[in-house]
């Protein structure tokens, strides 16, 4: 087979043959001639443009980009993968059927390998999806050495195998409950073991080779993205079949429809990532989303995705480590987290001149996350919508000195949070103003009104005059710490005693989950880009889920389940608006800090631009040319 | 000499037998529950219950622990909870690079500490001597982390001798580009301590009535230190060198953290990190074992070096 670029000779029944044969018969000596000059100097000017190509091609190395997990993998199988790094290699690998905007900001989803924005009906209970035809799983054994299209089918399958208990998905929650007739089969699934994936589910129907129906129990106008959640990326039966392990999780042998192929794995050391050789025709054509992104446009516009051949990502654990191979030109990205910021960003959040004269680039932004300290709304002394209550609880918030977290603690990486829904999120309201700051003077004001007296050693005590004592947990590391420090300074100022609780985190974790932990400081991560992803940790109804503080506002939890039924806009933002005052007013947590993230890129790497939600971007990227 | 290894042999399983008992005992009192981990962000009662299910956490202790000793007797312990990779597979992928990096730092480390050694002692009490111990001492007074971060920083950043990190697929280019400085490191603090210790057998044996003849009888000092002395000091050398091969098995945490060498040792750290219950598990009684042969051994080549000892 000719290798690509080089020129094909004309064959038989081609319209070079088809020409000679058509010659009248006295010209025939004449033209033969001409013809036979003509097909040897179009057979040598093939051979030199194939030698030029492939010296060409020999002479350009691969373009390489390197990239850093500060933690090791787990594998990549979608729905099992558990980690943010391992999430990051599973996008480069699979394709979902929506996706995010490289460069709009807020987020922005866009089609993935389905053909448009999904048909909407039912008022939020029925979808309608087309895939884009031509969409292939990279080439495998499995299909007989032959890349393998992508149907209705796969996606179909995928989004079963989420929900099958055998491969105790942690990401089962995105889907848990939402597909019509699915719950029953899980149910069956948990009874005999097996998960029946022949079984016809209203809720999940390929309609054709190329559409899919979803039908949901509820009116969910989220589902679109979380169809763009990683976990959710289209796998291959077969390959399932084949490569799965004794639990059904297929972690070692990703094959994907997306821009890369995993090449060579030594686990938790060296990931390397070759471009797909089978992925479909994608050109770079984003619009800019924030000032500052033409240059990057300019550069990358028209490009075919992925402009790179090979990622080659290192494990790396150690910060140190980390921060000399960067700067020593080893690695291409860098994100300088707490302790490692101040070596290359200073007090005012920019990039230290000697760094940014060596063309390093600094992409920061605020996390789509928030941290927040709670108090068990269950615990029958500090929970509960009791007046006294509120006014311990909120005492508490106001005696929490979030900025010092975020100065001291975070290394002035991370910035006071007002709103439960951080930038970057849809419903999020820049400038909001909480009525709950750090006030220890109002704190101490208020625990006096409501009978928190203090004793004649200085500390409060209940109003039936026994000793206040609240336990706050944290983990025995450094951060919990501090943490833990500067809780208890900001307790002390208003005469509160606080009691530790150490322990591992998966002991946390599980109190956590029981309802068993009385304060501690949680944190939590966007799964997807709309508000509801955060403002359902404080529904009532998932506690000893993710509402890790069990908290239960009746008021709270209407609204919440109104907000449910509303597509994104006005009208769910002003409700939002009412529940963050509510959370205020309740006082079942105080919200903290949300952190920075400071990526660094070498400057040889162009186009790159440090995505909200996607948990990685490198099929965006470019090398720059040598010497530019 | 049969039977003396036939009983050692035996005495080794009442030995394993503690150390499972040890190690099921520290993991389900302190190890925390790894269902809730791996749950993920959100999920209910039942979901955890089925995971607990799947890991066998939710059976009776005396059942988890007929488990774990069938584990061993078939060797084979199951897959890791964290990434399905099978246990048998993470042993022998990891165990090449962590030997890669120790074998030949404890060969250097041995023969530089013993030449040092005879060296040191021959001239005891000189100011050669003198100076060497103060090093020595110095040297040894300072962490591990200490030379790593400070030799990282100096040989591989600022000099650019080495490479910061990394490890490849051929054993050749791992050897020489990437564990030279981890090596190096390894050298620097562990021939200290070794020098010290050796220097004192070297000395026990120096001061010993057969040296005394053996100059008197016009040997060479030469043959003296490599020959007499050495070969009556090599019992303790042996003993302690002998000790520390279980450690390859471990591999060096440090140095393959740092310079990231996809080794044991890191193995360990992630799977304590991740209360990875059967790769602790694994790990623990394959290092059990190591140690016990590796005594055995120790003791039989007392016997080979001097034949005065007697096996019993």
């Amino acid at each position: 087979m000719p290798r690509a670029g080089c020129i094909a000779l004309p064959r038989r029944g081609s319209s070079a043959g088809a020409f000679r044969r058509l010659a009248v018969p006295w010209a025939r000596g004449e033209r033969r001639r001409g013809a036979a000059a003509r097909v040897a100097a179009g057979t040598l000017a093939a051979i030199v443009a194939c030698l030029v190509f492939t010296l060409v091609h020999a002479a350009t190395p691969p373009k390489v980009i390197r990239d850093v997990f500060p933690v090791a993998e787990s594998g990549f199988d979608p729905p099992a993968a558990n980690d943010l790094y391992s999430a990051g290699v599973v996008h480069a690998i699979f394709d979902t059927l929506y996706t995010y905007d490289y460069l709009a900001r807020p987020a922005k989803l866009v089609p993935g390998v389905a053909a448009a924005l999904p048909e909407v009906a039912d008022e939020g209970r029925v979808y309608t999806i087309r895939l884009a035809p031509g969409v292939y799983f990279q080439a495998d054994p499995v299909f007989g050495n032959a890349k393998r299209e992508l149907t209705a089918e796969d996606v179909v399958y995928s989004y079963k195998r989420v929900l099958d208990p055998k491969l105790r998905s942690p990401w089962s929650f995105l889907v848990d409950g939402k597909f019509v007739g699915m719950d029953e089969v899980v149910e069956a699934a948990k009874k005999t073991g097996k998960f029946d994936y022949a079984r016809k589910v209203p809720g999940l129907e390929a309609v054709d080779r190329y559409t899919v129906r979803l039908r949901l129990t509820a009116t969910d106008y989220n589902l679109p993205y979380i169809l763009a959640h990683d976990a959710l990326a289209l796998v291959a039966r077969e390959v399932i079949e084949k490569y799965g392990e004794s639990d059904g999780r297929t972690m070692s042998h990703p094959v994907g429809t997306g821009p890369f192929r995993l090449g060579e794995w030594i686990r938790s050391n060296k990931i390397v990532l070759e471009r797909n050789p089978d992925y479909r025709d994608v050109v770079w054509n984003f619009a800019p989303g924030a000032p500052g992104d033409e240059k990057l446009v300019a550069q990358m516009r028209g490009k075919r995705v992925p402009a790179v051949d090979r990622v080659e990502i290192y494990v790396q654990e150690e910060d140190q480590t980390r921060w000399l191979a960067f700067q020593q030109g080893e690695l291409d990205f860098l994100n300088m987290e707490g302790p490692l910021a101040p070596n290359a960003i200073g007090p005012d959040g920019t990039l230290k001149p000697e760094l940014a004269a060596r063309g390093i680039r600094l992409d920061r932004f605020v996390e789509a996350e928030i941290r927040y300290v709670y108090w068990n709304w269950l615990d029958p002394r500090i929970g509960g919508t009791g007046k006294a209550q509120i006014a311990l609880r909120r005492a508490l918030a106001m005696s929490y000195d979030a900025a010092a977290e975020a100065r001291v603690i975070l290394n002035g990486q991370a910035v006071e949070t007002a709103y439960p829904i951080p930038p970057g999120v849809v419903g999020h309201v820049p400038g909001w103003k909480s009525t709950l700051t750090y006030d220890p003077a109002l704190a101490n004001q208020l625990l006096d009104r409501f009978g928190y007296k203090r004793g004649a050693d200085g500390w409060r005590t209940w109003p039936d005059g026994s000793p206040l004592v609240i336990t706050y947990a944290s983990r025995p590391d450094t951060l919990g710490r501090q943490l833990e420090e500067l809780t208890k300074k900001g307790y002390d100022a208003i005469g509160v005693r606080m009691a530790s609780q150490r322990d591992r985190f998966p002991e946390l974790l599980k109190l956590e989950k029981q309802c068993k932990l009385a304060s501690r400081e949680a944190a939590w991560i966007a799964d997807y880009p709309d508000g509801d992803n955060f403002m359902q940790l404080f529904y009532g109804p998932n506690a000893r889920q993710s509402n890790t503080g069990c908290t239960a506002i009746p008021e709270y939890d209407a609204l919440y389940r109104q907000t449910t039924r509303m597509p994104a806009g006005p009208e769910r933002d002003r409700l939002f608006m009412k529940m963050a005052r509510l959370l205020e007013y309740y006082a079942p947590h105080r919200l903290t800090v949300g952190r920075y993230r400071n990526q660094l890129v070498q400057s040889r790497i162009e186009g790159y631009r440090r995505h909200p939600i996607l948990p990685s971007t490198w099929q965006y990227v470019d090398v720059a040319p040598a010497g530019k | 000499m049969w039977a003396y290894v036939v009983r050692r042999l035996w005495q080794m399983i009442p030995t394993l037998l503690g150390v499972v008992l040890l190690v099921f005992v520290l993991f389900n009192l302190f190890g925390g529950d790894p269902a809730y981990v791996l749950a993920g962000k959100i999920s209910n009662p039942e979901q955890i219950d089925n995971i607990r299910r799947q890991l066998g956490v939710d059976q009776p202790y005396w059942v988890q622990l007929g488990i774990f000793l069938k584990q061993i007797v078939t060797a084979d312990f199951g897959a890791s909870w964290s990434t399905n990779e099978p246990v048998s597979h993470i042993l022998a992928t990891r165990l090449g690079p962590s030997l890669t990096l120790l074998v030949p730092l404890l060969i250097i480390e041995t023969l530089v500490a013993v030449g040092l050694a005879l060296a040191v002692a021959y001239v005891r009490g000189s100011l050669t001597d003198r100076a060497v111990m103060v090093v020595c001492t110095v040297g040894l007074s300072i962490s591990i982390l200490v030379y790593i971060i400070v030799f990282q920083y100096v040989f591989a950043y600022k000099l650019g001798w080495f490479p910061v990190q990394g490890w490849g697929d051929s054993f050749w280019t791992n050897l020489v580009r990437y564990a030279s400085l981890p090596i190096l490191i390894g050298l620097v603090v562990s021939i200290a301590p070794n020098l010290r210790l050796f220097r004192t057998f070297v000395l026990d044996e120096i001061n010993q009535d057969y040296v005394r003849t053996a100059r008197a009888k016009g040997v060479s000092e030469n043959r003296i230190m490599w020959v007499h002395v050495l070969r009556n000091a090599s019992i303790p050398i042996i003993t302690h060198v002998m000790a520390a091969l279980p450690g390859l098995l471990i591999g060096a945490f440090l140095l393959e953290r740092f310079f990231s060498i996809p080794g044991i040792g890191r193995e360990v750290i992630l799977a304590v990190e991740r209360s990875d219950f059967p790769v602790i598990k694994a790990l623990t009684v394959y290092v059990a074992v190591a140690t016990m042969v590796v005594n055995l051994l120790a003791d039989l080549m007392y016997k080979a070096v001097d034949p005065r000892v007697q096996l019993e």
